[in-house]
């Protein structure tokens, strides 16, 4: 990194000494840039949600927080590195339902991490339900018009933010659901997802609301339906599936993790921080505008928590017959 | 009139004294990034972000964009004196940038550098400011077959292009494209070539082969010609550009710019083929190809402008669209959105003080690098006359600093001697690192785009063929092949690049 970087370290370095410790230690944290990794391309809902978070971390704790993207095989990529770095705080990862629910079922025998044991989980930052957009062109407007296109000869091609992610798991059921095999059409994050979707390369997309909220109120892309049970309150014209006929629901969660054995004052700080932050009015009606609901659980629930997806969704995945091949 | 009237809102904008003084911030630091190797504008923009918050967030986004072009041009600087390239649009740069800085004519190229830099982005920012919507549909217009092929076409270009054998360059070019594939698989999560040594399973690094290939191999041999100690083989030469040199300059400024600005619209994957393109097609068309291999100031001019004026187009998807297309983009949709705004097709009506000021701001931007920069090639050249045996262990020092601070991980340190050594064969056996580089960088995003096509066609082929912008590419690509490898067989290929064009 840079000068900047060294600077700092040299300063953090000299401080301690003086108290006679000669290690970096809890209290010392935090002394250095932390580095938050994004393990999905810039423009989705991981991506969005890490900026603001790592704003305001950055303000709370007084060090820069650098967001990170490491794309690829359903935010497996990125929650790797993260997994293996050092667990002195000074990395950090966003956990989401790819990483740490779905994934590690749809790559079994090629992921190297276990999203439990590997990792100090922090905070659940937000919850959102998944919608499905199409694009303007497309003459698609309802989930009808959607399983009439399935069903014809050319079928739908459906673009989602990766394999593993729950997005890929709603269009495998949906598939089920209308009686013929969608296309899927894996991206490396939802925003490169939605720019090919803008443009027509791909008809429809099944993301998380908070990356699609703004091109919906843009007029970029025609909302189709909403993933959740009740009709969401930020977008009261757009109908659920189930109103449309098909029984699905989907939410998905992105949290604040790191490496397996971060010091517990150092989870405590940044838990607490974190949700000082997501609490505030500010950041609650940002929250609300993208679609989403700020998390309250304990850093021992929010383990608990990734631990239940991470049994629930095996054998979801098995009988979907979902893969990322 | 509108357009005038907006830009004279914009400058209205950029001027301001406090703007223009985070302008002037933003281009320093990015031109010391860009010359230090190995430190990338992303750790620096998010780590310079803090001091931008009391700002307004024209402000902020101006010194960030500062930052961004600063750190394009500066990479320039190492590429031209010493043979470290350390973006992927400075490879280019060194082809015959180093070749003239050896030839004693550092001065000229930095300068044509500095020059060709300002006219393509001041071309480049009126573009924006005039069609930027308009551009945006071309960037839509391309999809995943197009791409595949545009790069493919790319690749074989510069296989077809590079000094010596074909069949050599085509050697590389898949050789790059093979260590390309090394890492994680980014669709099914298979580990590829990564013979279970975990470091490579997020793929071989850029900076390590770049400098490897370039800076280091050059070390070596130059440590191997005992009499040619030195960086330079002549004497420090004239610092500007003879009257000959800038007139050659000229159409290649122009072509590059071309080039650039449309290029650099496609989202990923354009700006790196910008100044690349614009190289082969100097090497084409240019008066001086013949000059080629030797240090022809076209070869600079051209791919310099290309480069700058793509890194200024490529802010039109994120400005008209609101999706970032790479992480500096992705940085400042960050710190538009802590102010609250959102990118996207309506910021031109909603925030025109921000839009039309950040499009005035990068042509002020341009202004202040060629300021900052004019004056220093005098200080930067005489660095040259430091004698080697002080100069060759500093820049070990620096490169092996830049890459270790990548990642802080030694391994990245032991990739670099690696390709150091290797980089020293290849010259050795005149097998260029230009067309693996390019492979490296182009393979994967074309093997991305290829199983995306492939997907959308359900497995059909002729998709490649029945997209007119797909075709055209793919015969372009065919006919550049077939041409250089008939006359190749029979009377070798520097004859037959003499004859062509």
């Amino acid at each position: 990194m840079s000068w900047a970087v060294g600077r700092r370290a040299l300063l953090a370095c000299s401080v301690p000494a003086f108290g006679g410790a000669t290690r970096a230690s809890a209290q010392a944290w935090p002394s250095q840039p932390i580095r938050l990794i994004v393990p999905f391309a810039p423009g989705g809902t991981t991506d969005i949600v890490a900026r603001l978070v790592a704003a305001g971390l950055q303000e709370r704790l007084g060090v820069s927080v650098v967001v990170e993207n490491r794309a690829g095989a359903g935010a497996t990529v990125g929650s790797e590195m993260a997994a293996r770095a050092a667990p002195d705080g000074t990395t950090l990862v966003m956990s989401n339902i790819a990483s740490h629910g779905i994934s590690p079922s749809v790559y079994r025998g090629r992921i190297r991490y276990d999203a439990v044991t590997d990792f100090t989980h922090i905070a659940l930052v937000i919850t959102n339900p998944t919608v499905w957009v199409a694009n303007r062109d497309s003459g698609i407007r309802t989930l009808a018009d959607a399983a009439a296109r399935a069903r014809s000869a050319s079928g739908l091609d459906v673009a989602t933010s990766g394999a593993g992610s729950s997005n890929h798991l709603m269009v495998v059921r949906m598939g089920q659901l209308v009686g013929k095999e969608l296309n899927h059409i894996p991206f490396r994050g939802a925003g490169p997802a939605m720019q090919a979707v803008i443009a027509g390369q791909v008809p429809m997309m099944s993301d998380s609301l908070p990356s699609a909220s703004s091109h919906i109120r843009q007029g970029s892309v025609v909302p189709v339906a909403m993933a959740s049970a009740e009709r969401h309150p930020s977008f009261p014209d757009v109908p659920t599936f189930r109103e449309q006929g098909f029984d699905l629901a989907s939410d998905s969660w992105f949290g604040l993790s790191g490496p397996a054995g971060i010091p517990a004052p150092i989870v405590e700080r940044l838990h607490r921080e974190t949700m000082a932050f997501i609490s505030t009015p500010a950041v609650r009606a940002r929250f609300a505008e993208l679609g989403g609901t700020p998390g309250t659980m304990t850093p021992a629930a929010y383990t608990e928590f990734i631990r239940s997806e991470v049994a629930t969704w095996a054998p979801l995945v098995q009988a979907s017959g979902a893969t990322a091949d | 009139m509108d357009l005038l009237a907006n830009l004279g809102h914009g400058f209205g904008v950029a001027l301001t004294l406090n703007n223009l003084l985070f302008c002037l911030i933003g281009c320093v630091i990015g031109t010391a990034i860009g010359v230090l190797p190995g430190i990338g504008p992303v750790a620096t923009i998010s780590l310079l972000l803090p001091i931008t918050f009391g700002q307004p967030a024209t402000t902020a986004i101006i010194m960030l964009a500062g930052i961004y072009y600063g750190a394009q041009y500066g990479g320039s600087t190492t590429a031209i004196l010493l043979n470290l390239p350390g973006e992927v649009s400075s490879v280019v740069t060194t082809l015959e940038g180093y070749k003239m800085a050896r030839r004693g004519r550092a001065g000229a190229a930095l300068s044509i550098a500095a020059l060709g830099s300002f006219f393509a982005g001041s071309v480049a920012t009126i573009l924006v400011a005039a069609s930027g919507p308009l551009l945006t549909q071309v960037a839509l217009s391309f999809g995943p077959a197009d791409y595949f092929s545009l790069m493919f076409l790319g690749l074989i270009i510069s296989a077809v292009l590079a000094q010596g054998s074909v069949v050599k360059s085509i050697g590389m070019v898949v050789f790059g494209v093979s260590l390309g594939m090394v890492g994680t698989d980014v669709q099914t999560g298979q580990q590829r070539f990564t013979f279970g040594i975990p470091e490579l399973s997020d793929g071989v690094g850029f900076v390590s082969i770049a400098m490897g290939m370039f800076g280091i191999a050059e070390i070596i041999l130059n440590l191997e010609r005992p009499e040619a100690r030195s960086v330079m083989s002549g004497k420090v030469g004239s610092l500007m550009m003879t009257r000959e040199e800038f007139r050659r300059s000229i159409p290649a400024v122009l072509r590059g710019t071309t080039v650039g600005s449309l290029l650099g619209i496609l989202p990923g994957g354009g700006a790196a083929l910008a100044s690349f393109g614009s190289y082969m097609m100097e090497r084409k068309v240019s008066k001086g190809r013949h000059e080629f291999g030797t240090g022809a100031i076209e070869g600079v001019a051209g791919p310099e402008a290309a480069n700058n004026a793509a890194s200024q187009t490529s802010f039109i998807p994120l400005l008209t669209l609101g999706i970032p297309a790479n992480a500096v983009m992705a940085l400042m949709v960050g710190a538009l959105i802590i102010q609250g705004i959102q990118p996207g097709p309506r910021m031109v009506e909603a925030q025109p003080d921000l839009f039309w000021g950040l499009i005035a701001s990068m042509w002020v931007g341009n202004l202040m690098l060629l300021v900052i920069n004019l004056p220093m090639i005098g200080v930067w050249v005489k660095l040259l006359a430091v004698p080697y045996r002080h100069m060759y262990p500093s820049i070990m020092i620096f490169c092996a600093i830049g890459v270790y601070s990548l990642q802080n991980n030694v391994f990245d340190v032991y990739q670099t001697v690696v390709f150091g050594i290797f980089g020293y064969l290849c010259s050795k056996l005149r097998l260029e690192a230009a067309p693996m580089l390019i492979g490296f960088v182009l393979g994967p995003m074309m093997e991305e785009h290829l199983r995306r096509a492939m997907l959308l066609s359900r497995g059909d082929p002729m998709v490649f063929l029945e997209r007119p912008i797909s075709a055209t590419m793919l015969a372009i690509a065919f006919i550049a092949l077939v041409a250089m490898l008939l006359p190749n067989v029979r009377k070798g290929k520097d004859s037959a690049l003499a004859e062509g064009g």
